[in-house]
Formats: C-alpha cells, structure tokens, sequence
C-alpha cells in the first residue's frame, strides 16, 4: 500500500467485509473505521455484536477481503490477506467513532438522511481487526476493475 | 419472525447499493458492491454483475454467496444466504431488466455504455435482519389502492364521451385516487416515431404538445419496450437542468415544447398504454418521494392506463359516428382585431399572431379548417368529413384524429388564443374565431406530403 491508497482507506468511505466459514460459504460485514499501519499492514474495527459469523469465521481462518468505497463517485480498492483479532482498546474505538460521524456527514451530503444510514455504523463490541495485506486491486467500476495494483 | 423475500420489496429499488461476497473454490472471499438486484419470484433473485469478473468465477467454483441488501426507505439491513442456479441472457424478464438500466443510464448521459449481458439467477435459502444498534425508523406504509376504487376509476374513464373526457378522467383519477400531484399522458403517433403529451396534471406550463422520441429516456423507453419503468431514487441519478426554461420564448424560436418536469421529484414512473398488443401511449408520474411507487401501485396503474387506452381506441371508433351537434355560434365576433396566422409548410407549424401554436398534423388540420372557413364561412367539421378531406392526403391520421384534435384543442385554449376549437357533441367540433381571421404563407395543397 502506498501513502495515496492509505490517505483513501482512512478518508470517509464505506468499509465491506468478505470472510468464508468452514465449508466455504461466504460471509459479508460492514466495518466501522480503517487506518494503515505501515505499506503492508491495516487495522479495521468491526462489531462483534452486528456481525458475529464474520468475526467467528476470521478467528478460524484470518481469510479476509476488505472492499474500501467512495460513495461520492465509487472509487474502489479491494485488498485481500489474513487477518489477527484482539478487542480494541478505548482509543481505536475512539477512532472508529470518528470514522462513524464522518462518513454520516458525507452520506448526509449526498441526500442520505442520517436515521437511514445508522443502522450501518456501530462499534458495539469493537474487535481490532489486524490485517497483514496479500494483494490489492482495483475495483472502481469500469474497464480497470478487477486489475491488481 | 420470518422474512419473506416479498417483505424486501424496498430493497430492489437500487436506492442503496447491494453487497456480495463470494468465496473460491479454497475458501478465499471476495466482497462487492452490486449495480442491480432483483427479485425474480418468491425465492428467487438475480444480479448484474457488469464489471467483476472474480465475482463471476467464484459462483461457478463455489455456488454459495451471501448478499447484503438494503431497505430503501428505512436503512435496514437484511443478510441473504444463497446458491447460485443459473444464467438468464434472455427472456422478458431479461428485457425488463435490460432497458431499465438502459434508461437510467440515459438519463445520467450514460446510454449505451453499461449494457445488460447477463443475469445471475440464485435460489435464496435463508433471509436474517441484521441487528441495529439504533431503533429503525418507521417504515411509512404506502396507500394501498383497493380494487375498489381502481374500479371505480376506471368506471369514471369508461363514462367519458370523448378523447378529452378519457383524458381528465385519468388525469384526475391520478390526483384523487392515488394522490399523486404530477402526471402526464403522452400518445404515441407513429408517424413520426414520437409521443406528445395531450394530458397534464400538477405542471405549469401543462406541457401539453410536448413530445418524446420513441426510446429516449424513462418515458420513452417504456414505448419501445412495451413494458413499467421507474426510477426510485433520482438523487442518485445525476440530473441534467432542462427543467426549468422559458418555454413560451423558447418554443416561438424552437418550434419545439419543453416536456414538463418537477426539479424536485425523487421517483419516476412510466406506465405504457397498450391495446390489442400495439403501444397506444405512455402514462408517466412524478413524485417528491423516494421510492413512491410500491408494486401494487405499478399493478393498479397497469389496470387504469389498460383501460384508458381501450377507452381511447373506442372513442376513436365512435367519433366517426357524428352526433346531432348541439347549437353553437362558433363566430362569436367581439373582436374586430387582426388573427394573423401564418403556416410553415415545410413542417406545418403554425403560429398565431407571432405565438408557436403546433406543428405537424394537428397544424395541418388547424389549417384545413381555416382554409374552409375562409373560403365558404364553414365553422361545424364533422371527424368524418376530415378524414375524407381529399386535400389532406393523410392516411396515416386514420388512428389519431381523435386525439390530435384534442391536443390542438387543448394549444389554444393554454395560449388563450383568438382562434379556439369546441367540443360540440361526439365527432363534432366547432372553429370559434373571435377576429378578423388572415392567413399567411398557407397553401395547403402545397403541404408536404408526409
């Protein structure tokens, strides 16, 4: 990851999370802020207590895919690695918070009111999703979509 | 509680963009946003999937798939466990698909660029409301249209005498039965290729004469697919600002009216008027609400322009059967004042004194009428005898004088005009011409046959 694609992950956009159980069936979650921590390594904080079977699927397998989305003009990447759990501490969740109200914010400016889009964003039970990146692609629709970075 | 895939009937009106997520053959996942979602019957539903090939390959690896969908009106999100069956490349329900996308991509100036190659179809096997932390917000139950009153409306149409009485009937049963404020009614004349609206309700300027070609955009797309279109959610759809013109100083210059459209309207129907399995017209609804138009309204909006349609086929039919006209003094002079009306035989428009009034056949018809009243003082037509005029060499009027008449009718009366048509009884009108009439650059043997 370089320093442009780590300033998207960490600007106000959505956050999709794709995980498999033990007999490959697929699983989708919504994660509640990102940041990077160095070109090769990405925390996510998801809840627990929205999207138990995704978090129960990485702590049996880390397989993760995390699609990253403006929804002002949906520029998209998507990264896939193995991911490691721990609970997240007071100031990731703080993070998250400030992740939450953004994109809020930006969905409002796009007509979407916020009693719509809450359902969407909560870190109740936050767990710090720490993902080790594999691979990287684009995903923005159009003729690119699907090339890796 | 049980979830029923008819219960996410909000969530196929792509407000809120879908999410997929697949896995390979080794488990791997892979997540995406989908463009189109819908729902196929009780247990089915398919997917575009235009752009992700991955996506594509992962289903026939491993047919299992997870979809989040969103409710449009609520925010509340449902996780759908699925298996993939098949792949659909045609059908009507393909088609259905396949144009409305066409025409939301028009709309956005995107015609022709996202075509529908494609659908994927799966069997859903299990459906869970994911949980919110937050109470969700009510959902605002949309009026249910009963039989009742569709009938009754439908009822209303039926009683109407002629192509205008057919037309405010429906205008106004779409205000009143289903409380929608905006609406227009567009005949197809295929001569041209094109729609013109010849009912408006809830537009200032009604709009009436305005026309779509057939194929262009939610309306006229509905006529050449022969099937419901509507868009949920216009603030997703970037829209181009040709709303709001100064028509009446455009039209004089452009010989063109500006089809009428509300700024504000989030939903859009279009309903096609079909009899005897050939396009007749379109009815199109605006509204200010997101996600206005449930299924039940696009069923009950079916039966009514259905009916209007056999009701206008009818009146067709019987204003060739003339009825005893009721006394009208058609030149009723209070006005010495000049009408200067002058034809443009190269397109037939015609304006009265410097106004844009109509062009095409409904101007040729205005001009034949005042052609004979020039010349032997005649103000009563019978639809009949114009149709047998031999100086209009017009076969291909024989489907839609009714309306055309109504239509020219309908242009003078907005333009308040010294020059007015009467409905006089069925099959009859009447010139009502309050000046001193003169016409310029006319000949209508000069007409181009078209």
């Amino acid at each position: 990851m370089d320093r442009n694609l780590a300033d998207f992950i960490e600007s106000p956009v959505m956050q999709i999370v794709g995980t498999s159980g033990p007999s490959r069936q697929p699983e989708v979650a919504r994660a509640a802020g990102a940041w990077s921590e160095n070109s090769n390594s990405l925390h996510l904080v998801v809840s627990a207590w929205q999207w138990p079977q995704t978090i129960t699927n990485l702590r049996d397998n880390g397989r993760i895919a995390v699609t990253f989305a403006r929804p002002s003009d949906y520029v998209s990447y998507q990264i896939k690695g193995v991911a490691t759990l721990r609970a997240a501490s007071g100031a990731e969740r703080e993070r998250s918070s400030r992740y939450v109200a953004a994109m809020i914010s930006v969905l409002m400016k796009l007509g979407v009111m916020p009693e719509m889009a809450s359902p969407w964003f909560t870190n109740k039970d936050p767990v710090l999703v720490a993902v080790e990146v594999a691979s990287v692609f684009v995903q923005t629709p159009g003729a690119r979509a699907g090339t890796r970075l | 509680m049980t979830i029923a895939l008819e219960d996410l009937e909000a969530c196929f009106e792509g407000v809120v963009p879908s999410i997929i997520s697949t896995a390979d053959s080794d488990g791997a996942p892979n997540i995406a946003y989908l463009s189109v979602v819908v729902m196929l019957d009780a247990q089915h539903v398919a997917i575009s999937n235009q752009f992700f090939a991955k996506t594509a390959m992962n289903i026939r690896l491993n047919p299992q798939v997870t979809l989040l969908l969103v409710d449009g009106r609520t925010g509340a999100q449902f996780r759908l466990s699925c298996v993939f069956s098949s792949v659909m490349e045609s059908g009507e329900l393909f088609d259905r698909v396949a144009r409305q996308i066409e025409a939301e991509n028009a709309q956005i100036g995107m015609a022709g660029v996202m075509r529908l190659r494609n659908l994927d179809v799966f069997r859903v096997v299990a459906i869970e409301a994911v949980p919110s932390a937050v109470v969700l917000s009510e959902v605002p139950r949309p009026t249910r249209e009963g039989l009742a009153a569709v009938a009754a409306l439908t009822e209303t149409i039926g009683a109407a005498t002629d192509a205008g009485g057919i037309v405010d009937a429906l205008m106004d049963g779409i205000v009143r039965t289903f409380g929608f404020e905006q609406a227009l009614l567009l005949q197809l004349y295929e001569d041209r290729g094109h729609l013109v609206t010849i009912g408006s309700v809830g537009y200032e300027p009604s709009g009436i004469g305005s026309d779509v070609l057939v194929g262009e955009g939610l309306i006229g797309g509905a006529a050449s697919s022969r099937l419901t279109m509507k868009v949920s959610d216009l603030s997703r759809v970037r829209r181009f600002g040709n709303a709001i013109r100064q028509s009446a100083l455009d039209e004089n210059r452009t010989r063109a009216i500006t089809l009428p459209s509300a700024p504000e309207a989030m939903s859009q129907i279009a309903v096609p008027l079909i009899t005897r399995q050939t396009v007749r017209g379109v009815l199109f609804i605006e509204s200010r609400e997101r996600l206005a138009f449930t299924m039940q309204h696009e069923t009950a909006l079916l039966v009514v322009a259905r009916h209007a349609a056999l009701a206008l086929a009818l009146s067709e039919t019987l204003s060739l059967e003339a009825e005893t006209s009721r006394h009208e003094d058609g030149s009723t002079l209070t006005s010495d004042a000049a009408i200067n009306v002058i034809h443009h035989a190269f397109d037939d428009s015609v304006f009265i004194n410097d106004d844009y009034v109509i062009k095409g056949v409904a101007g040729r018809l205005l001009i034949l009428m005042l052609t004979q009243f020039q010349e032997s003082g005649k103000l009563d037509f019978t639809n009949r005898e114009i149709r047998l005029d031999a100086s209009l060499k017009l076969p291909d009027i024989k489907d839609n004088l009714e309306t055309r008449l109504l239509l020219l009718r309908r242009r003078l009366d907005e333009k308040q005009l010294p020059i007015r048509l009467a409905h006089i009884g069925r099959g009859r009108i009447c010139l009502k011409i309050n000046g001193r009439l003169k016409l310029h650059g006319w000949r209508i043997s000069n007409a181009p046959g078209r």
